[in-house]
């Protein structure tokens, strides 16, 4: 079987469905957090891909800016579910309730 | 593989200098916190006023400079990754101006400068990179811009957010905005690289090029929009996609609340200015020509009900000022999409115009908010009552806000109104300005509701009547804030011009 | 609704370079399991209790592996995550940087674009070592307006 750019686009919607479900179900930070990450990671595939279908060079830019960025926000929503924890012991969203109204 | 670079040479730099300035500006203070060990707070305090007036001036020069020149098209920076045109011009002035206004009153908020506050110089150093990220999003017109500005401004806004560490409700705050935000960049993300693939272009000239060629499937391009559209009405803070807006309002210091409130939103409107401008409608006024299949005017349309309808419902039941502050500065978004229906110049430019007097009147708002913090502690309604009494002038002023907020003529509120609902009975949307004017109506209930509470209860026995002692900046800054709103009401035809002539002056 | 023109039309070259590739992971997870296999089937096999517990140094370990860990832990992987990713801007710079540095007026840019950008990376780590976010342990005396806040971080951190 030929792998082409559909395959690609179908693997990657894939993924981003996985992360976006992943998101509205599961109540950890954490794991929010990193259904976050599969999400970029799936928009990186499709950069890639299409950066190839192109023959421009473009989108493999924006997939390397695309990982440092991940990175960056991974960074900061660690150390505020750090200090979050310090605090209340549990990193689950639904116990967070103190801006309710 | 052709590779296609963005070398940038130096010369580009200098249409650049406020920009640079205050990056260097950021590194700076950040650095002289470091040297003073914290102690000092005057030190990064003082970097970063100077850094904001010194970008500001040159600001105002390029601003003049184009305009002398008689075109302000934009001259292109790195490659073409950004543009400084008219348009970017004018954001550049509105977002310094912002800033400066904030850090000054941040200087006497307790919130920011209290005892137990650790990093102060952070805040200061993190404002002026706020500043600088913001004008970047004005100026970008390539997609891979769009995302690292917009990205800049969310992380610096993430913990700015959660600047207060000891507060368990700045924490919060913060981590429903990280969670927010990424979701909503990764959706605007999937958006982006489907449209790359589409148009096989990162610029926005070039996808518009792509567009134009007519080689784009018009229901794989309804998705992408809608995507797209997703992740810029999160940082505007529009329903749908709102719900972190109250949360993070009142969680974070307010002082950080109300440049949230102000600076990325006006930042959000001019990326989606520029992005949708100059792509769908390809820079015409000949409106959205290129999506024939997209009801384009009815989807901001309902978006921009459903936006005021609901900030301005909700602010009714609210008991928290802050909070209330948070709903109404939603109800405003709805308002601004209003001048975004029909993509027209006369559209876009009565949103910059009101842009300009929302934040003046919605920073007074808050700054006012953080005066009676100071001494409250507190932020409920109930603590209000009689605090009109307790510090006069800046009482005064807070009527003159809200009054503004309200759209009641002759402040600068009426004036930004009355251009939003022309812009619009101009195309014959008549059942959409009605919906607003009645949406003006509610919001005068609750905005009334604060100024009962400051001026006319009586305050029950016992209550502390002793005058308030507010700090002399705070009445500087309160001053520079209400006398442009007073102004504005009256004198606002120079400014407006300003406005026409940012859109006229957009370099595609 | 008309074809979408990006799908399903391309054929794509990405398959034949990596043939190579994939050629090389079978051949490695082969070799692994041959390797185990072999070893499974001609060792000798006699547990006993001592031999199956896990190994930490030859000390007999102590309660469960799943305890919560340390929190400085988590704080200096968050700095390390955010400096390592950031080198991957060095990769492609490092690629082209032969290419691009002969080209007159190009040089200078290029290798002083990336000095700026490694400057202002070292600026943040040295602000995080000065702010003393990388001291394993944290000094009490350091934030004296700050005591108790300090002090509760240390207890906490303190706590296994």
């Amino acid at each position: 079987m030929e792998i082409t750019l559909t395959h690609y686009l179908l693997l990657a919607a894939a993924i981003f469905v996985t992360g976006m479900v992943g998101f509205i179900v599961r109540r950890n930070a954490i794991v929010m957090l990193m259904c976050v990450e599969l999400m970029l990671s799936s928009v990186n595939i499709v950069f890639a891909a299409f950066s190839r279908f192109h023959l421009d060079g473009g989108g493999h830019v924006f997939v390397l800016m695309n990982f440092a960025v991940a990175a960056a926000e991974a960074a900061i929503g660690l150390a505020i579910l750090v200090e979050i924890f310090r605090r209340r012991r549990t990193v689950n969203v639904d116990d967070l309730k103190t801006l309710m109204e | 593989m052709e590779l296609n670079l963005n070398i940038p040479s130096w010369s580009d730099l200098r249409f650049w200098l406020p920009e640079a300035i205050l990056c260097i500006t950021f590194l700076v203070a950040l650095l002289g916190d470091l040297v003073v060990r914290g102690r000092r707070t005057w030190v990064p305090f003082a970097v970063s006023v100077a850094g904001l007036i010194t970008a500001g001036a040159y600001a105002v020069a390029a601003m003049n400079h184009g305009l002398d020149a008689g075109q302000f098209q934009g001259h292109t920076i790195m490659g073409s990754l950004m543009i400084v045109d008219g348009m970017a011009g004018f954001f550049r002035l509105l977002f310094i101006f912002a800033s400066l206004v904030t850090v000054l009153f941040a200087w006497t908020s307790e919130e920011i400068m209290g005892k137990r506050r650790e990093n102060k110089g952070e805040f200061y150093a993190l404002t002026v990179l706020l500043t600088a990220a913001m004008m970047v999003m004005a100026e970008a017109r390539d997609l891979l811009m769009l995302f690292l500005s917009m990205e800049a401004v969310g992380l610096i806004s993430y913990v700015m957010a959660g600047y207060m560490r000891t507060s368990l409700r700045s924490s919060e705050a913060s981590l429903k905005y990280v969670l927010f935000g990424a979701v909503s960049s990764a959706i605007m993300l999937y958006g982006m690289s489907l449209l790359y693939g589409m148009t096989g272009a990162m610029e926005f000239d070039g996808i518009r090029n792509a567009l134009i060629s007519g080689t784009v499937d018009p229901f794989a391009l309804l998705v992408v929009v809608v995507l797209i559209l997703a992740g810029m009405s999160y940082k505007i803070a529009a329903v749908p996609f709102h719900y972190w807006c109250p949360d993070v309002y009142e969680g974070a210091p307010t002082p950080v609340s109300a440049i949230f409130s102000v600076g990325p939103k006006a930042a959000g409107f001019a990326l989606m200015i520029r992005f949708f401008y100059t792509t769908f409608a390809a820079g015409t006024d000949a409106g959205t020509q290129l999506v024939q299949d997209i009801n384009w005017p009815l989807l901001v349309a309902v978006m921009s009900v459903a936006t005021m309808t609901y900030g301005n419902l909700v602010a009714l039941r609210q008991t928290n000022v802050k909070r209330m502050l948070a709903y109404s500065s939603i109800a405003h978004v709805g308002y601004l999409l209003m001048g975004f229906v029909l993509l027209s110049s006369a559209g876009l430019a009565s949103i910059l115009f009101y842009l300009l007097v929302y934040t003046l009147m919605n920073l007074g708002a808050f700054f006012y908010v953080v005066a009676i913090n100071n001494h409250l502690k507190s932020e409920e309604l109930s603590d209000y009552v009689g605090i009109g009494f307790r510090a006069p002038w800046a009482g005064a002023m807070m009527v003159i806000f809200l009054a503004s907020l309200t759209g009641v003529p002759p402040f600068a509120g009426f004036v930004g109104k009355f251009y939003l609902f022309t812009a619009v009975l101009d195309k014959q949307w008549f059942w959409l300005a009605i919906v607003a004017a009645l949406n003006s109506v509610v919001s005068l209930y609750y905005y009334f509701k604060v100024v009962r509470a400051m001026f006319l209860s009586t305050p029950a026995e016992g209550t502390d009547m002793s005058p308030l002692k507010l700090h002399w900046l705070q009445y500087v800054v309160l001053a520079m804030l209400a006398i442009p709103t007073l102004a504005l009401g009256l004198f606002f035809e120079e400014f407006k011009g300003l406005a026409d002539m940012a859109i006229g002056m957009m370099g595609g | 609704m008309t074809a979408m023109p990006f799908l399903g039309t391309a054929t794509s070259a990405l398959t034949g370079h990596y043939a190579t590739v994939l050629i090389f992971v079978l051949v490695g997870f082969v070799f692994a399991g041959l390797a185990l296999g072999v070893a499974k089937l001609i060792r000798p096999s006699n547990p006993s209790p001592a031999k199956m517990t896990t190994y930490e140094c030859g000390e007999l370990p102590i309660g469960s592996s799943w305890i919560r860990f340390n929190v400085r832990f988590y704080l200096i992987a968050l700095f390390f995550i955010v400096f390592d990713v950031e080198v991957i801007f060095l990769y492609p710079w490092a690629v082209m940087f032969r290419t691009l540095y002969p080209i007159a007026g190009l040089g200078a840019i290029v290798f002083w674009e990336m000095i700026i950008f490694l400057g202002i990376l070292t600026l943040g780590l040295a602000y995080v070592w000065a702010k003393g976010d990388l001291d394993w342990v944290k000094k009490l005396t350091e934030r004296p307006e700050n005591g108790a806040a300090t002090a509760a971080l240390e207890e906490e951190a303190s706590a296994p």
